[in-house]
């Protein structure tokens, strides 16, 4: 008969070739290949401190019929540790979900149970098809000040051990994080970037309990966040930006009453308007000064800047006419 | 006054329910500031358990949004006026075991009952805009309270915080819940609006 066999990793491991007696002649295999005599005691195959390497199947055959009397699949493994779970609310007020994970593997089959337990009144956590470590509980009751306890056990063939939470049914409201974050500039204002979102697709019923804004945004060049919060409407004009500077823009949302900050939205770029050049040479570039504001690299004028229709700064038109002056005194030498 | 469906009538709703949701707001951040400063002058742990005590009206509520809107009102007034008779016991009751020598937390205690008064009056106002306008107050008054020990009157002033707390976060509820149009509000539905 086959059957399957756990084993803690460090374990000494002594397996009987069925109903044979001690001192038949056998022949054992792990995984197809014979196994060395030195590992028999007459007929039993003793491992000594296995490790998870010396998991397999293990067969045992009469040694002249060969005749399969015994077959086990050895798995080594160890018992569980501590689970860490944790329980969130992302959809309030309809319920919450838990979700836990083992610290380390225990390389063989693990069965979790979950009880949740609401003063009195025992609840039942359904569990989700995908991912598979997580169930879900449906309020049956808001505003409570009971406060709920879950307790996950995790059971496998070497062991068991459990976990308790205790928490209030805010104390675990977290929105997840605002969708479709959208940052543009707008057109003639330099220093203005408009930052619109969605509330996280999640949130069920935003008009009866809505959601708060945090925004932070930095220009890529420097690692100083500005914070702005805002505690209503999804869209929110920046004033103060850098002009010519990317900027990084990411928004967080929380109920406004109850519960904790959601995680931080994907991130956006964006860079505020800036005047096009309007003319561009091929042998060199000129960058026009707007106003006092940009922040643009001005390159030094040069004698060969003197494109007729370039509308260049004071400085560069001077050098044109002056560079000009000085080829037309040459010419006027030379004719 | 206006009748109930009229405009005139659905502007004034509106007006007092926002009124009213930024009162609870207000109200449940002094509470729970009250709350810190009740368990460090009275020497409490700030997890410790309460048992549900007896005429403290529970915020809990099942099925709570299938209520209508006369039902949140009715609740609401229900549990402030209880709330205001409990607060001015448990501040009759600070003033007699400290006399005056905690003065900030009389001064608060005083204050959150002024506000939970303030919003009894304006669940009155809203009821008033209904048809069947506000229960009387028959036996407002808070239960005889049992014999209890000074500590036991410590638990109970903790009980009735904390309950009060989460009256304050379910009332904005509530209130948000009466601006919107349909079946969870008691008045017919008004053109659409955010809260």
């Amino acid at each position: 008969d086959s059957h399957i066999q756990y084993e803690r990793v460090g374990a000494d491991v002594t397996m009987k070739c069925g109903s044979m007696d001690w001192d038949a002649a056998v022949t054992w295999t792990a995984n197809g290949t014979d196994i060395d005599e030195s590992h028999l005691n007459g007929s039993y195959l003793i491992l000594k401190n296995v490790d998870l390497t010396q998991s397999g199947q293990y067969s045992c055959y009469e040694g002249s019929s060969w005749h399969l009397k015994y077959q086990t699949y050895l798995r080594v493994g160890t018992p569980p540790k501590e689970p860490v779970l944790m329980c969130r609310s992302n959809n309030y007020p309809k319920g919450f979900y838990c979700s836990w994970h083992l610290p380390t593997p225990t390389y063989i089959p693990n069965s979790f149970n979950i009880s949740v337990i609401h003063g009195t009144r025992e609840m039942v956590c359904e569990k989700d098809v995908f991912p598979k470590n997580r169930c879900h509980i449906r309020y049956l009751q808001l505003f409570s000040t009971v406060k709920y306890k879950v307790t996950l056990t995790v059971t496998n063939a070497l062991g068991k051990d459990s976990t308790t939470l205790t928490f209030d049914e805010f104390a675990i409201v977290k929105p997840d994080p605002p969708e479709s974050v959208i940052a543009k500039p707008v057109p003639n204002n330099p220093r203005r970037l408009e930052v619109s979102w969605q509330n996280p697709s999640s949130w069920p019923d935003p008009e009866s309990f809505p959601l708060k804004f945090f925004l932070r945004y930095r220009p890529l060049i420097l690692d100083q966040w500005q914070h702005v919060e805002l505690s209503d409407g999804t869209s929110h004009t920046i004033t103060d930006a850098y002009a010519g500077k990317e900027y990084i823009i990411q928004v967080a949302a929380k109920d406004n009453d109850i519960g904790t900050w959601s995680d931080w939205s994907v991130a956006v770029h964006a860079t505020p308007w800036t005047e096009e050049p309007k003319h561009l040479t091929t042998e060199a570039q000129v960058t026009e000064t707007t106003s006092a504001s940009t922040s643009s690299f001005m390159p030094p004028p040069t004698t060969k800047i003197c494109d007729k229709g370039a509308v260049v700064g004071s400085g560069a038109v001077a050098v044109c006419w002056t560079a000009g002056l000085v080829l037309a005194a040459y010419g006027v030498l030379f004719i | 006054m206006a009748a109930a469906d009229s405009p005139s009538a659905a502007l004034l709703r509106r007006d007092l329910c926002s009124r009213g949701i930024r009162l609870a707001g207000k109200m449940r951040s002094d509470v729970v500031e009250l709350l810190d400063t009740y368990v460090e002058r009275q020497g409490l742990d700030a997890s410790a358990s309460v048992a549900a005590v007896e005429g403290v009206p529970a915020a809990a509520a099942e099925r709570w949004d299938e209520q209508t809107g006369t039902q949140r009102l009715l609740e609401n007034l229900a549990a402030y006026r209880a709330f205001r008779a409990l607060l001015a016991q448990m501040l009759e009751e600070q003033r007699e075991q400290l006399g005056e020598a905690d003065a900030a937390l009389g001064r608060a205690l005083a204050a959150v009952l002024l506000q939970v008064s303030a919003f009894a009056y304006h669940l009155e106002e809203l009821l008033r805009l209904e048809s069947c306008g506000p229960p009387s107050e028959e036996g407002a008054g808070p239960p005889p309270s049992p014999h209890l020990s000074l500590f036991e009157r410590k638990l109970r002033g903790l009980g009735v915080l904390r309950e009060l707390a989460q009256w304050a976060v379910r009332s904005a509820r509530d209130l948000r819940q009466l601006t919107k149009p349909g079946p969870g509000s008691s008045l017919a539905p008004s053109p659409a609006e955010s809260p």
